[in-house]
């Protein structure tokens, strides 16, 4: 009498770690928000493209990584032309605060953002989501090695920064 | 691969046992490096904590939005259940949460309690057990009314009813009704409650993820009933 998992609830359950990754990418909550929202609204507009059988979860954080990255790119063109906004003025208020059971989650989040983007997408995948460097190789569309070599130097980054705190 | 890739390859669980062992013999002679993979590990547990209370928050409603049918459940919305989402387990779970409140609540009129305890389940009674024994959805008699008929995933049948001021969900357990879930009437719906105008939402959602397949339309309610519920 199963029957078998629809998409949205494969996604519905992938939600919260989807979200995580985010929090990881984006440097402010509402952007993490935005940024979850986008992607879900993406995947559900092109499941047709998802190939049943195939990870989904793999499919999804390709999904948000490819918004983010054009979310970077459209940003810091308009920001070559205008001042970058006021950090409290943007911030409003911040979700973050209400999950906040770990007090080190703005310090960890504030070091991710001084990682360069492709540093930092590669150490919230691995140390963050816990993907091996074969599935974050292929979601990146990236040789092993380039991974391997950015996850080296952006979790060395991180240690300089946070270890002593 | 460097000699510092090959040192994380190992702390992440990518290399193969012979390179692994290699780099274990390193470490057990170079106090320098075991420091370092004890940072790391830290580093790498500290991220991991830092981050993970997000992952355990509820989600907030508008980004669970596009994974929801927008129009109120209904015997229509219901028949097409296999498109809609199940309930994420934390509602599950205040679901059966709601159970202990309710009971407490439960003002037994002058007839017995609707539901009983029985090893730490519970269960229906009394006029609610006759209810779901005997009625149909078309015919209501007396307080309870019987909305839903339809499997669970188990193969077990279930009905979903509304009591006064409470509705809920019962299954078939050991020739048994066993109540799944018990919810209060939203505010001003306790007497006039209508199926068509809209589930509680809490109910709606227990039963969508309850639900194998479609409801049974009144035929199929009538012979399930002339079988024993079976």
């Amino acid at each position: 009498m199963d029957r078998p998992l629809s998409f949205e609830d494969q996604l519905a359950a992938l939600l919260p770690r989807l979200r995580r990754f985010a929090h990881a990418l984006a440097r402010n909550p509402s952007d993490a928000d935005d940024l979850t929202q986008m992607a879900i609204e993406r995947a559900v507009r092109s499941q047709g493209q998802w190939q049943s059988g195939t990870r989904l979860d793999s499919w999804l954080y390709k999904i948000m990584r490819n918004l983010w990255i054009d979310t970077i790119r459209s940003r810091s063109r308009k920001e070559r032309f205008e001042a970058p906004p006021d950090e409290a003025a943007r911030h409003g208020e911040d979700p973050r605060d209400k999950i906040e059971a770990s007090i080190d989650l703005k310090r960890m989040v504030a070091a991710m953002q001084r990682l360069p983007a492709e540093q930092r997408e590669v150490v919230a995948l691995i140390l963050i989501e816990g993907f091996g460097y074969r599935e974050t190789a292929e979601m990146l569309d990236l040789p092993i090695g380039t991974v391997s070599s950015r996850l080296v130097r952006g979790r060395t980054a991180l240690l300089a920064m946070v270890g002593e705190q | 691969m460097t000699e510092d890739e090959k040192f994380f390859a190992w702390l992440d669980g990518e290399l193969g046992p012979a390179e692994a062992a290699e780099m274990e013999a390193k470490l057990a002679v170079d106090p320098r490096l075991a420091r370092l993979a004890e940072q790391h590990r830290a580093l790498g547990s500290r991220l991991k904590s830092a981050f993970d209370p997000i992952a355990t928050a509820p989600v907030p409603n508008h980004l669970q939005a596009p994974l929801r049918p927008s129009e109120v459940i209904d015997f229509a919305a219901t028949k097409r259940a296999r498109s809609m989402p199940s309930l994420p387990q934390w509602a599950a779970m205040a679901a059966t949460l709601a159970i202990g409140v309710l009971v407490g609540t439960f003002v037994p009129q002058r007839t017995a309690a609707p539901v009983e305890m029985q090893g730490g389940n519970l269960y229906a009674a009394a006029a609610l057990d006759h209810a779901l024994d005997t009625q149909l959805a078309s015919a209501p008699v007396g307080r309870v009314r019987i909305g839903l008929t339809f499997r669970d995933h188990a193969g077990e049948i279930c009905r979903s009813f509304t009591q006064s001021a409470s509705s809920g969900l019962a299954c078939r357990n050991g020739g048994r009704w066993l109540v799944r879930g018990l919810f209060a009437a939203p505010e001003g719906q306790a007497s006039d409650y209508r199926m068509a105008a809209g589930m509680n939402p809490n109910l709606a959602t227990l039963v969508d993820s309850t639900i194998a397949g479609g409801p049974f339309d009144a035929a199929a309610e009538k012979a399930a009933r002339d079988e024993g519920w079976r």
